[in-house]
Formats: C-alpha cells, structure tokens, sequence
C-alpha cells in the first residue's frame, strides 16, 4: 500500500504547489489523479517519484527501485535508437546487453514496436514514441508505474489505441498504475479509482471507485456505468475549482 | 542549382580581376593576376606544400590537444562549481588577449630554438576557448526530463557523464570544434610571423619572405593554399558533424 500523509509542496519563494494530501493507494490499483491545469498534479507525481521531496507530510510505501515513470514528453534519447532508448534503465542498473535483450524485447512487444527496434525517435511518429516512452518505463518491471498526461499531446484515436493498450499492459503485468490527466473521460475508461484536485494549492478535493468490467472496451465506453461515472467525475471536478474559488 | 552559385561569381571575380589588371597595367608587384598567382603556385608547389604540412601538423596538433585539454576543462568545471568560479576568469583573460601581443612573450620563452614550440603553444592557447565554452555549455544542456530518468534509475556520476551528458554536448561541442580549428590555423600563422626568420617553415613564414623579396605572385600562392587549408580543415568538421548528429534534427523541434 503506498500511503501518502499530509503530502505538502512549497517552493523557495512561497509558491505552495501541493498541500495536505491523503492518499492510499492499494496495490495493482489504476488511479488517476485528475485536476485543471496547474493544480499541482505533476509535482505530486514527481514527490511520489521521489524526485521530489515533500516539505511537509511524508510518503510510505514506495516500492523503492521499482518504479517506472512516463512524462508528457516521450523524453527519448535523440541519439540513440529505440531499443538502446529502452535498454537505458537496465544499463543504468548495470545488466549487460546480453541479459537485457530478452527483457527489452519483450517490452518492445508489449508496446507493439518490436519491428522498430533499430529505428532512432526522429523517424517515428508521436504515439510511436510514446510507446517506446512506455516501453523504457516497464523494461525493469516496476511495481509502481507512474505516468504524466502522457497521451494528452496526441490525437483521440491514438489515445484511444493507447489507452487499450495501457490497460492490456496493467492486467499483464499487475503494477500499480497512477496516472495524471485533466481528461475526465480518459480517466473513467482507465482507471479503478480517480482522485479529483483542485486548483492551486492541489488538494485531493473527493475520490471515486469506479466499478466498471474488469475488460475494457469500446463498449464500455458506451455503457450507462461510464456515462453515469463521466458525469459524476465532472461535477465533482466543477465543485473542486468553485470551491478554491471562494 | 544555388550550390554552384559561390563558384559562378568566383570564376566572375577572378576573370574581371585578370581583365582589369592587364587593362590597367598595374605592376604585378602591386597585385599579380590570377593566372600569374597560378603560375607561381604550380613552379613553387613542392617547396609551398612542404611548408603547408609543417603549419597543418602543428595546427592540427594544437587543435587536438586544445580539444581534449577544452573538454576535461568543462567536465571538471560542470562537476564543480568552486573550480570553475577559479579558473574561468583566467580563461576568459587568455581569450580577449589578443594573440598577436602574447606572441612575442611566448616566443622569446620557447621559441627562440624551437619555433614549433611556440607555434603550437600559441595555436592552441587561441583555440582553447571556444572548445570549453562550447563544451560547458554543451554539457549543461541536458534534457531535464532525462536528467530525471537518469536520477530516477540511480545513475552514477560516471554513467551521467558518459551517457548523458556527453551525447547531449555533441551539437555545441562540434561547433567549438569548427571554430576552433579555424583559430588554431590562426594561431599557428600568428606565430609564424612573430617567429620571423630562420627557424620557421610554416607557410606564414613563406608569406613574409615572398612579401620581403616583393615576390608577391608567391605570396598569393602561398594565401591561396593557406584559405585551401582552412576551408579543407571547415569542410571536414561539417563532415563529421553531418554523419555524428544525422538522427538528431527533427527530434527536438516536434512535441
């Protein structure tokens, strides 16, 4: 269980980023954490990250090690090709190519771009490199997969694509997911739990389960469950920045 | 089409030179024309080329060392601060000293019985900076979402540096390279002419004795191999840099 306690960001300078935050999140969760822009959803990932420190609270359970994590930017080496691009965290950890190569290919696999192994982040297009983003990410098997809006630079139906992709990827492997996005739809088709923030200094402002088929699809998408859940996300969404408003 | 452009005004300027200096009659000690300069450098070839290879092998050593001297200095300097708060102010006094005043002083040091010496001092003291500021900006110019990963994963200081932060400084550090191999050329002709007489070889040295003896096709001669040899020294860093950061363009400007 990864238990985050009174979780507070200020920067030199006074800027509170994030304050007071609770959160528990159970293991093998998919939990968004949505919010409008500048709400202080990224700096809670980077605290979770580890990044970061928090100045006030404290964060318990990370699973130290085992995180992976997807920024906005795919974030690729522009020199080196994909597969050296997903190599980079095993390098880091000091496995040797050769013992790498089955873990890399696998998650080259699971991504769908095995066929571009060798092809450098110039050549490929946006949702491709964020595949490869996500490749490097899961090649170390991480239990704790943090991502930040990683889709929300491309267009709907390659986020769509992504999206089924993400969540075949999370059943699979069975990390604990948090995702970060302003997207309140993307966030009901995706997740187990969502936390709404508000606006600056982010708290959590409410949290839903949301109930939906273990297996998700376009079908889903279309279901009372998910259009019920849409709604209610949004209001709440609307109250939390009526109320930092006040 | 546009690429033969430089070459058409080229064979323009020198055939309206050739012209008007016959029509003109103007001494060819005063400015030869072209097709004497020709003439000059295919009789004194061997001798011009001897002397081209004795400044090149000095200009390129000091390019070298003034390259791998530039980019230790960096590296040092971005993994510490209080270093480089120490020494870059004597760096930056190195570089706005004109090279022509320090000349003589390094000269008399060194140079009195081995003008190499000085040549290549000299060529490299000028071609010093432009690698290290390059490089330390180079260096510095680390994507910072990959500065995270490289944090995230634990990276030793070793493997930023080798890994990350090298790659990243490759665009800036090439750039130093072009400009300073130009300036090392500079350098090594500096020194040349401060050495003066006897010991020198280097194709300076043939300049100022072509000028003395108002041999002023040679001298020509001799300029024309000079700018040859820097175009040649440009033309080949361009290479380099083309084939090293061939994947890079494209990657940064797009989302």
């Amino acid at each position: 269980m990864l238990i985050l306690e009174g979780v507070g960001k200020a920067y030199p300078g006074g800027l509170e980023a994030v304050s007071r935050v609770d959160l528990a999140i159970a293991p093998g969760s998919f939990t968004s954490i949505v919010g409008p822009s500048g709400c202080g959803k990224s700096t809670l990932l980077r605290l979770i990250a580890g990044l970061d420190r928090p100045s006030a609270g404290r964060i318990e359970g990370r699973p130290e090690n085992e995180v992976g994590l997807v920024f906005q930017d795919p974030t690729l080496m522009p020199w080196a090709d994909v597969w050296s691009n997903v190599y980079l965290p095993l390098r880091l950890a000091g496995l040797p190519r050769a013992a790498a190569a089955p873990l890399i290919d696998e998650a080259l696999a699971l991504v769908g771009l095995l066929d571009f192994a060798r092809a450098h982040p110039r050549a490929l297009s946006g949702g491709m490199r964020m595949r490869a983003a996500i490749a490097r990410a899961i090649v170390t098997e991480p239990a704790l997969l943090l991502m930040d809006e990683p889709f929300a630079a491309l267009d709907e139906i390659t986020r769509n694509k992504l999206n089924d992709d993400l969540l075949r990827l999370w059943r699979k492997r069975g990390f604990t997911a948090i995702f970060v996005t302003h997207s309140v739809f993307e966030s009901v088709y995706l997740s187990t739990e969502i936390a709404i923030m508000t606006p600056r200094p982010g708290r959590i402002h409410s949290r839903h389960r949301i109930d939906g088929p273990a297996v998700r699809n376009r079908e889903f998408r279309t279901s009372r469950l998910y259009l019920d859940a849409c709604r209610a996300v949004s209001s709440d969404l609307e109250q939390a920045m009526a109320e930092s408003a006040r | 089409m546009t690429r033969y452009l430089p070459l058409v005004v080229g064979i323009i300027v020198l055939a309206l030179w050739e012209a008007s200096v016959r029509w003109l009659d103007v001494p060819k000690f005063v400015l030869p024309p072209p097709s004497l300069i020709a003439e000059a450098l295919i009789a004194n070839l061997p001798q011009l080329l001897a002397a081209l290879g004795e400044t090149l092998k000095l200009t390129l050593l000091a390019f070298v060392a003034s390259f791998l001297g530039g980019l230790a200095l960096a590296i040092l300097f971005v993994r510490s601060r209080l270093i480089e708060r120490s020494l870059l102010p004597y760096a930056v006094v190195l570089q706005v000293t004109p090279i022509v005043a320090i000349a003589p002083l390094i000269v008399i040091w060194v140079g009195v019985d081995h003008v190499e010496r000085a040549v290549f001092i000299l060529a490299m003291v000028v071609a010093f900076f432009p690698v290290l500021s390059n490089a330390s900006f180079g260096l510095r110019s680390v994507d910072p979402g990959l500065a995270d990963l490289f944090r995230l994963y634990h990276a030793t200081g070793r493997q930023r540096l080798l890994l990350l932060q090298l790659p990243s400084a490759l665009p800036a550090l090439l750039a130093g390279a072009k400009i300073s191999a130009g300036l090392a050329l500079i350098g090594s002709v500096v020194a040349e002419f401060v050495a003066g007489s006897g010991e020198a070889t280097g194709l300076a040295w043939r300049i100022v004795e072509s000028g003395n003896r108002l041999e002023i096709p040679r001298m020509f001669a001799a300029l024309v191999l000079l700018s040859s040899a820097g175009l040649a020294l440009n033309w080949l860093i361009s290479v380099l840099e083309r084939r090293l950061l061939r994947h890079w363009h494209g990657a940064r400007s797009e989302a």
